[in-house]
């Protein structure tokens, strides 16, 4: 199979490369451009794939330390930069630009990092947030404040030519040393079922913030640079006016998106079409990241709130299934591309740098994060366990970096540090994370464990399991006739989240039990809908009784299956 | 959910004062005042998809409530109707009692749509005892109207 592999790949590159080199080798030449494109775009997507499979599987880490790295062995700082026989031209050339990779494949990265964040927004837990608002704020407020005045105040001490707090690179490293990607925590806690405990709705409430203020900073940081690299010196009236346009921006929309979401979805329903809905949403998304940096801010900062505003419609769930092939094809994109940034060279010079201002940034988060959860309730164990959650990074502190990169903002060097601090957070946090929620509760407090708003519960008991699932794919189809939303969670389980406007139900399918959770207002319709399924089950048994011979009828189906010919 | 609700109730599809005292009846003559009303195309075929889905289950509830229903290719997009019957008729409630407010709807079968969510939400207005009061005290089409807009 590996022989296969190898073969394969060998003959694919040859007859790409060579397809390439018959081209013509006019640099303006659309289709030698375009041809160029694909081809690296090809190593890329199998590079990052192939990589990312490596590191999961066998090293039992997260995919995209795989892409990374791919990225950093293929790019132009690495293997990318050899020439290759048959192209007379390396496959990655280091482009003597701000960007050493071409304005095409970068593109494509910058169109990744508007479907993760819109992705981002999308799967934003409002109502956790707005449950656990409180604390979840001071948590998220205190990891971000912390981790940009130590981010920003380790450049100033140890960057040589960084000499001020409002440089725009010790902004920058500020900013990068801000953004949580609590996907890791996530799935962790998720594992280990402790995503609904009162430390992991913290995260997730802290998460929230956390994104929203690291996005305003970004924008906020944006505008500074620019201002600085057109010759002005810091000008603080104007920095206020950026500021209040950044927050302004994302205050606008992110408010004018909640609350015309329910219109907007609505209007989206007209299209009849899933798959429609989920192109518009997407093209939406785009559209107010143009506008986002039209307004001198970041792209993604119009991404996130366009998926933010959505993430309250019933659409949610099938917006992210619709969109996943597209996420899964251009995020390990994104990764790659990213990794490919990286320049070794640069790195030695700094790789003390790096590992302080990693040490920095863990250190903010813990303390940051775990100071206000000691001083809202939590333990000591608990306020630790909300600071590790809180510290992977992810795509969000590489788009950053990629801003900082693209605007000059930040060096080659700084680029390096901001995936040092990627690399070393992602794979510190884990066992970290694991090994803090062992043994007893979090809690100090018990004022903070609030209960659940009161709901009710069908449950209903078949015979078999096999019934159950049949009334289970039936009350299903009927939620779905009645223009419900219907999102399995995932393959392993029988639980869906069946959603319409306000109206929001689970259906659980344990064994030969069907259980049906949802508010007490929302009763009648489930009662109504599980009856009428039912006496539909009851009429086709009865069709069933009336066959007048089901046994001579399977005897007939299955007679001559073995005879001889 | 309220606009449908709004949208398929009109002063038009409301009887104030049912005549028949039999199940087949009432349901009978909500179809024909839909006919009448020029909202449906085809009564009998309206008529046989209410009384197949009565012979699966009565659709009598509790506290004097029916919701007869039923799904046809007969029409285009979800009608309802609301009637009462100031007597009361046997429709076979669950609690033995007669019913006396009836919440009628036909939607198409090969279309999707609100159909139970409707009842679901005219019911939930109905479990109000004060609701309920107020649709069989009303002396007009517009109260009963005003109650189940509301």
């Amino acid at each position: 199979m590996r022989k296969f592999f190898i073969t394969f790949f060998m003959t694919l590159g040859w007859t790409g490369i060579s397809a390439w080199a018959s081209s013509s080798p006019q640099e303006n030449d659309m289709g030698h451009l375009m041809t160029r494109l694909v081809l690296q775009l090809a190593v890329v997507v199998i590079s990052a794939r192939f990589f990312g499979f490596i590191v999961n599987r066998y090293l039992k880490q997260p995919r995209v330390l795989g892409e990374l790295a791919a990225g950093m062995i293929i790019g132009p700082y690495a293997l990318g930069s050899i020439s290759l026989p048959l192209l007379n031209q390396p496959m990655f050339p280091r482009l003597e630009a701000v960007l050493p990779v071409t304005p095409e494949l970068y593109g494509l990265a910058v169109v990744a990092s508007i479907v993760l964040l819109f992705m981002a927004g999308l799967e934003t837990d409002l109502p956790t947030f707005l449950k656990f608002s409180a604390i979840g704020s001071l948590i998220g407020l205190g990891g971000v404040v912390l981790s940009f005045v130590l981010g920003d105040l380790i450049s100033v001490l140890l960057l040589p030519g960084v000499d001020s707090f409002m440089s725009s690179t010790a902004l920058f490293m500020g900013t990068l040393s801000t953004a949580t990607s609590v996907g890791i925590t996530a799935r962790i806690l998720s594992e280990k079922r402790k995503l609904a405990s009162p430390e992991g709705v913290t995260i997730m409430a802290g998460a929230v913030l956390d994104d929203v203020l690291g996005i305003v900073i970004l924008a906020v940081v944006v505008g500074i640079t620019k201002i600085q690299s057109s010759g002005t010196g810091v000008e603080w009236g104007k920095i206020g006016i950026i500021a209040l346009k950044a927050f302004g921006f994302w205050l606008f929309f992110t408010v004018m998106g909640i609350l015309f979401a329910k219109k907007l979805s609505k209007g989206l329903k007209w299209l009849k079409s899933n798959d429609a809905i989920a192109g518009v949403s997407l093209g939406l998304a785009l559209f107010l990241a143009g506008l986002a940096e039209m307004a001198g801010l970041a792209m993604i900062i119009g991404a996130y709130v366009v998926g933010l505003s959505l993430s309250q419609t019933d659409m949610a769930n099938e917006l992210r299934e619709r969109l996943h092939g597209v996420y899964e094809f251009l995020v390990p994109v994104f990764f790659c591309v990213m990794g490919m940034l990286v320049n070794f060279a640069t790195l030695k010079s700094i790789l003390l740098f790096g590992l302080a201002f990693t040490a920095c940034a863990v250190f903010a988060k813990i303390f940051g994060c775990g100071l206000p959860a000691f001083l809202s309730g939590f333990n000591l164990r608990g306020a630790f366990r909300i600071g590790a959650g809180m510290l992977p990074r992810g795509e969000v502190t590489l788009i950053i970096a990629g801003v900082g990169l693209a605007s000059g903002a930040i060096g080659q060097d700084m680029f390096g540090v901001a995936i040092m601090a990627l690399l070393i957070a992602s794979v510190i946090t884990p066992p970290i994370l694991i090994r803090s929620f062992e043994g007893s509760s979090g809690i100090r407090s018990k004022k903070l464990i609030k209960e659940d708003d009161k709901g009710c519960q069908i449950k209903l008991e078949f015979p078999s399991i096999h019934i159950a699932g049949f009334i289970r794919s039936h009350i299903l189809d009927a939620f779905h006739s009645e223009e419900f939303f219907v999102h399995r969670l995932n393959l392993d389980s029988q639980i869906y989240h069946i959603r319409k406007d306000d109206v929001f139900i689970t259906l659980i399918q344990d064994k030969n039990i069907i259980r049906l959770n949802t508010a007490f207002e929302n009763k009648q319709l489930a009662s109504l809908i599980v009856a009428e399924e039912i006496l539909e089950l009851k009429e086709l048994l009865e069709g069933v009784s009336k066959l007048q011979s089901p046994d001579n009828i399977c005897e007939e189906l299955v007679t001559g299956l073995f005879k001889e010919e | 959910m309220k606009k449908t609700i709004k949208k398929a109730l009109s002063c038009d599809n409301i009887i104030l004062n049912l005549k028949s005292e039999t199940k087949q009846g009432v349901i009978e003559e909500m179809i024909s005042h839909l006919k009448s009303c020029g909202l449906l195309r085809d009564k009998e075929g309206a008529l046989k998809a209410v009384l197949e889905r009565e012979k699966k289950m009565s659709t009598g509830m509790e506290n004097g409530i029916a919701i007869p229903h039923g799904k046809t290719d007969t029409v285009d997009s979800l009608i309802a109707a609301v009637a009462i019957s100031r007597q009361g008729v046997d429709f076979e409630c669950i609690d033995g009692k007669p019913a006396r407010i009836f919440i009628m709807t036909i939607s198409p079968l090969s279309q999707t749509g609100p159909h139970i969510q409707f009842l679901a939400e005219v019911s939930k207005l109905l479990r109000n005892p004060g609701a309920r009061r107020e649709i069989l005290n009303a002396i007009k089409v517009e109260n009963v109207l005003k109650v189940l807009k509301r």
